[in-house]
């Protein structure tokens, strides 16, 4: 029983890990978002099983709110603004993508090294598996750095948060359902303005394409 | 005299086994024609065409090139060659093969990248435009993929604390957890898309065009006919049909004969079979959904394949 | 003993008859003296690794007041293999080669005084000794680059970067050494050994770091490296084999023995930043081989990557070490000492080859040559198996130690230090890297050097060179194919000198055979094997061709889409064999390209002529080493003011310098 526990727990928090890479692999905005839809399928199963196995319900809900706004209602709300321009690509990012790809590989590897210092604190078959979140944390926020797209800026501030989540589930197997709730609702919000934003900003300038706006300042 | 015949029941098994892939690799080819073709709605030519061709080829003249030296004709046998050993010292059908014991996965990896080479030296042996185009973007292909191929390897060899082929493949059947792992799982796609690199197929290369400016493989062997040209296709045949079995047998293990009778040998013949036909199935599937990338997009898929087999080692190190 | 200090004294004497006899016979004569040297060491190499003893000797009459120390033990002996064979048949080429400048009185002293050394640097016991040799070595070999007068310019800007570089290397290990000595130690290594461990960690890392700047650059990791790609061509071509495969060892040799030797293994730290700065040569090697078309520079740049591969093994091998890993640290170490001697074997006969291309067709420029091996066909020969060797093609000795190399990082993965795993995985990217991108650099040389059609006259002209030079390129394939398919024959002398680095009684995991086999670890190859069922399908192939198919080929043109007659300039050249893998990796590489056109006179929307130029310099040296030159030069210039002439300001300094010491000493 304890064997597929550990299976399962390894499979879903890879999976998180891997549609975090996946969304830095992909040029679409269509698929980045699906990606992002697949990792709130697997973060909550991360802590649907967490709460299956400690016996909390608390993490059981948790794990439902995470599936519904995570899974479905962020990427519907993202898959609409990004209906505004339906052939959206990320043609040509900051740092291209077979170099973003080893950099992101690096990522991991930084993310391992410090990660196993952190779970040797409290090793437990859960704790093991904080380095994989930890990765997704930096590669959310490379993503974040280097893409152009408004949209793909914020897949990557959402990997963040997915990724702070998957540690705290991990290490701490349990969060306060409100901080989860606040996080949550945060992200949602950050998706509705972005939304309001890119309306008028094609309004304004008929582009959504960060780079080519400058005048941030007075 | 019970290690004469329990040699030469191994030697038998090997012989088998070459022969089985020897005549199973252009049946793949066939069966990865024949379903790509019904995909599109075509009735397609029957799966056992490629031998067909080989015999025809047989019977051809032979021509060599005008500025050709000993390398052509030296080539496909060297392709050959490389191929056969491969297969010989893999476990396919048995555990253990001729030269089972010193099975070593990346005895494998450089002898087919040994072949790679030859037929890279015999695209540049005529002299011709299309041989060394040919020959630098399946070198290049080849440098770029070995990063992803080898580290997939070593991710599957830390797991079970070999690299010996038949230790890795016994670990498995003792461990069979593991195959769901997110290690095995990440390093089966690195390995996936490895495969298709080294094998030429889409979206790497089109295996079936005419226009010698889109090929990669193709052109390398522009210039040989005849017996010759069905040496080079038959050693790429058994390098497709070893790829696949092996990626097939790494993580699917079961079935294969663990004694030298004939029932498990026959046993491990067919499962084999239906395991590599299985792994073609989906590679034509593949193949039928995507379209074949440009040269300079090609380092994307190859990076994308070693990012998942270091998230691979990564992985097996923190769920060890 | 007895019998190294003849090997030495007869190398001596081959310098002297250099110098001495007159012209017809001055390159025969040293030529044979030499070779005898380098036997009688090779002999008393192997007979030191069988034994597995130490020789030691002293005297005081050649170097005063510190007196020369040589001690021969295992690990010394192992590169003195290294250096010896390659020295022999650097002579013997040597034989063919030598005409016009390279004969001369100084030329053939020199290169024999440069053999001397190379036999004699692994085998010093003493730190005066030590940097005797080594400034002999260096000297020798730098007199020797400005030989050939024709290459003026090229050779002088080399000489100055090697110089230079060759210096501060020396200084630098001489100053990690005397660190050692603090607190008042004796300066022969016996002493050096037993007085390391009490000196603080600090002292004792201070001088590791200042040893490995020193050796690292001899040996050619980046980011010291910038000499070698400048150096190792210009050489005539023995001298650039010697350099490539014997002196470069030397670089590694000191590492070894400072680090494991005379320090004990120090931190593991140590010997991470050993096997990053592998990691990084071994990269950067590979990919400046892959995209250079100047045949020497190619090599040169893929010894820089093999011997990152050779300190990713040491590295690693501390590392674990220091980890508890004994028996992964072990075969990691005796990875890379196998890898030395292969490399040795192979890049000194690929440098001979590339001298005797050089010789045929009076230029290095791959992109010149082609066809080459119908003229040439035991050149090819040479090349082609040397190449197969560093691409570690199996039953090769490159597979033989980069399999090792793998097995040895392989089993360190069960460490529990992170950043030794972190290490470990390193390596292997590293090497699967660096074998890929090998494979298209060594495609590329024999295939557009030997395959196709001449690419100009000078190719199309060419004749096979002498004898000589033939049986000495022969001679140096004969390692390449006996450690490819029976390494195992070395594997005893190979632990006696992977033991009496790493110390200690430890059982070497490596057993005997003719393949390799870890028992203990798992894993186990039979290149033996391996090689018989290549030949007997080579054969079949062969056989069913003549039976099956008619026994002669019918020559006709290639396919030219439909049109006929290929010249050689439609072939592909060594550029664009190289293009892809230049563009995938421009942003490390940095091409630079120009564009010049030229307007016709009456209209600038005509042009008369297009110039087009794309040139791959090496970063490190362009935007690292010019720069810093370039301010050390404004610094220069601005304390040139202090001196307007002026006697009395002169004088000034004198008589202020005298007060300020006189101050701070009283």
């Amino acid at each position: 029983m304890t064997s597929t526990y550990i299976a399962t727990l390894e499979l879903a928090a890879g999976a998180v890990l891997l549609s975090a890479v996946m969304t830095l692999w992909r040029r679409g905005v269509r698929s980045i978002v699906s990606m992002l839809s697949l990792q709130g399928v697997a973060l909550a199963a991360v802590a649907m099983v967490l709460g299956r196995h400690e016996h909390e319900n608390a993490l059981l809900v948790t794990g439902v709110l995470v599936l519904v706004v995570k899974g479905l209602v962020v990427p519907t709300l993202l898959r609409r603004v990004s209906r505004l321009d339906p052939r959206s690509r990320e043609s040509r990012p900051l740092v291209n993508v077979p170099a973003s790809l080893v950099f992101a590989a690096a990522l991991i590897v930084l993310a391992y090294v410090v990660g196993t210092r952190i779970t040797a604190l409290s090793p437990t078959s859960a704790t093991h598996l904080a380095p994989l979140g930890l990765a997704t944390v930096l590669v959310g926020y490379f993503m974040l750095v280097t893409r152009r797209r408004a949209v793909s800026k914020i897949v990557g501030l959402i990997l963040v948060d997915n990724g702070i989540a998957l540690v705290t589930f991990l290490l701490t197997s349990g969060v306060p359902l409100i901080v989860e709730l606040g996080s949550s609702l945060d992200v949602l919000l950050v998706v509705v303005v972005l939304q309001f934003l890119m309306v008028s900003m094609r309004r304004h300038s008929d582009t959504d394409r960060l780079t080519e706006m400058k005048a941030l300042h007075d | 005299m019970i290690a004469n015949v329990d040699s030469l029941s191994q030697g038998l098994a090997t012989l088998l086994q070459v022969i089985v892939v020897a005549l199973g690799g252009p049946l793949l080819v066939g069966l990865m024609a024949k379903v790509k073709a019904r995909a599109e709605g075509r009735v397609g030519a029957p799966i056992s065409q490629p031998l067909r061709d080989l015999r025809k080829l047989l019977a051809k003249e032979r021509l060599h090139a005008r500025h050709a030296s000993v390398v052509l004709p030296l080539a496909p046998m060297v392709i050959m060659a490389t191929s056969v050993v491969a297969v010989a010292i893999t476990p396919l059908v048995s555990t253990h093969p001729l030269l089972g014991s010193s099975a070593d996965i990346l005895v494998i990896v450089y002898l087919l990248l040994t072949g790679s080479a030859a037929a890279a030296l015999a695209g540049l042996d005529p002299g011709t435009a299309f041989g060394g185009m040919g020959a630098s973007r399946a070198m290049t292909i080849g440098a770029l993929a070995e990063p992803a191929l080898l580290v997939a390897v070593i991710a599957l060899s830390i797991q079970s604390g070999t690299s010996n082929l038949p230790g890795i493949m016994a670990s498995t059947l003792a461990n069979p957890q593991w195959v769901l792992g997110p290690s095995r799982l990440l390093a089966l796609g690195a390995l996936l898309i490895v495969v298709i690199a080294e094998t030429g197929r889409i979206p790497v290369d089109n295996p079936s065009t005419h226009l010698e400016l889109t090929m990669v493989h193709e052109a390398m062997i522009l210039e040989y006919a005849g017996p010759e040209l069905a040496l080079v296709s038959l050693g790429e045949a058994m390098r497709v049909g070893l790829l696949f079995s092996l990626v097939a047998n790494l993580f699917l293990p079961w079935g294969i004969a663990t004694h030298d009778t004939a029932l498990a040998l026959a046993l491990g013949t067919v499962v084999v079979a239906l395991k590599t036909a299985f792994v073609a199935v989906a590679v034509a599937l593949i193949e039928v959904r995507s379209a074949k990338l440009r040269l300079f997009r090609l380092p994307e898929l190859l990076a994308g394949g070693f990012v998942m087999s270091v998230l691979a080692v990564v992985t097996g190190l923190v769920t060890r | 003993m007895g019998w190294f200090l003849a090997a030495l004294v007869l190398c001596g004497a081959a310098a002297l008859v250099g110098a001495g006899l007159p012209r017809r016979v001055r390159v025969a004569g040293s030529a044979l003296l030499g070779a005898a040297g380098c036997l009688i060491a090779l002999a008393v190499a192997l007979r030191t690794l069988i034994a597995g003893d130490t020789l030691t000797w002293h005297t005081t009459q050649i170097l005063p007041f510190t007196g020369l120390s040589l001690s021969l033990d295992p690990l010394a002996a192992w590169f003195i293999l290294a250096s010896s064979f390659v020295g022999l048949a650097a002579c013997l080429y040597n034989v063919g080669y030598a005409k016009g400048a390279m004969a001369s009185r100084s030329a053939q002293s020199l290169f024999m005084v440069f053999v001397l050394t190379l036999i004699a640097v692994p085998a010093a016991s003493s730190i005066m000794s030590l940097m005797f040799w080594w400034e002999l070595m260096a000297l020798s070999s730098l007199l020797l680059i400005l030989t050939d007068q024709s290459r003026h310019r090229e050779a002088r800007s080399a000489a100055l970067w090697y110089g230079a570089m060759t210096q501060i290397g020396a200084a630098s290990i001489l100053m990690g050494l005397l660190v050692m000595t603090s607190g008042g130690a004796g300066q022969s290594f016996a002493d050096l050994r037993s007085h390391s461990s009490s000196l603080s960690p600090l002292a004792q890392s201070f001088a590791f770091v200042l040893v490995l700047l020193g050796f690292a650059s001899k040996a050619g990791a980046v980011p010291l490296h910038v000499w070698l790609p400048k150096a190792h061509p210009e050489a005539p071509s023995p001298v650039s084999a010697l350099m490539s495969s014997a002196m470069v060892a030397m670089g590694v040799y000191g590492i070894i023995r400072v680090g494991e030797d005379l320090l004990h293994g120090g931190t593991p730290w140590w010997w991470i930043a050993v096997a990053l700065l592998g990691v990084v040569s071994a990269f950067y090697g590979a990919l400046h081989a892959t995209t250079s078309t100047d045949l020497k520079r190619l090599l040169a740049y893929s010894t820089i990557d093999i011997i990152g591969l050779v300190l990713i093994g040491v590295g690693a091998a501390g590392a674990l070490k220091d980890n508890g890993q004994l028996g992964a640290a072990h075969v990691a170490l005796s990875a890379a000492l196998l890898l030395v001697v292969a490399h040795a074997a192979f890049k000194g006969a690929l440098f001979l080859g590339a001298g005797a291309i050089e010789r045929a067709t009076g230029t290095r420029n791959l992109d010149l040559l082609g066809g080459l091996i119908h003229a040439m066909p035991v050149t090819a020969l040479v090349v082609a198996i040397s190449a197969g060797s560093i691409m570690a093609v199996p039953t090769l000795s490159g597979f033989s130690g980069e399999w090792l190399l793998l097995q040895g990082l392989l089993h360190g993965f069960a460490t529990t230090s992170t950043p030794t795993v972190i290490v470990m995985l390193l390596g292997v990217i590293a090497l699967a890297l660096t074998g890929g991108l090998t494979a298209v650099a060594f495609v590329k040389s024999f295939g557009i050097g030997f395959l196709g059609q001449a690419r100009s006259s000078g190719a199309r002209d060419a004749r096979e060179v002498a004898v000589s030079m033939r049986l000495a390129m022969l001679l140096l394939v004969v390692p390449s194919v006996a450690l490819g398919v029976a390494p195992g024959l070395l594997v005893a002398m190979l632990s006696r000198a992977t033991t009496s680095a790493l110390g200690g009684k430890l059982a070497s995991p490596l057993d005997a055979g003719t393949g390799l086999v870890l028992s203990r670890l798992g894993g186990a190859i039979a290149p033996a094997a391996l090689l018989v069922g290549l030949v007997a399908v080579m054969a079949l192939a062969w056989l069913l061709n003549q039976t099956l198919a008619q026994r002669r080929a019918r020559r006709v043109e290639a396919w030219g889409c439909g049109r006929d007659l290929q010249t050689s300039r439609m072939q592909y050249t060594a550029t664009s064999f190289a293009e892809p893998l230049q563009r995938v990796f421009a942003d490390v590489l940095r091409p630079q390209s120009d564009v010049e056109v030229t307007h016709v006179a009456e209209s600038r929307y005509y042009e008369q002529s297009l110039m087009y130029e794309n040139r791959v310099v090496d970063v490190l040296e362009a935007r690292g080493y010019r720069p810093l030159i370039a301010a050390a030069q404004r610094l220069g210039r601005v304390a040139r003011g202090l001196q307007n002439g002026s006697i009395h300001r002169y004088l000034a300094f004198g008589f202020v310098a005298l007060v300020v010491i006189l101050v701070v000493v009283g």
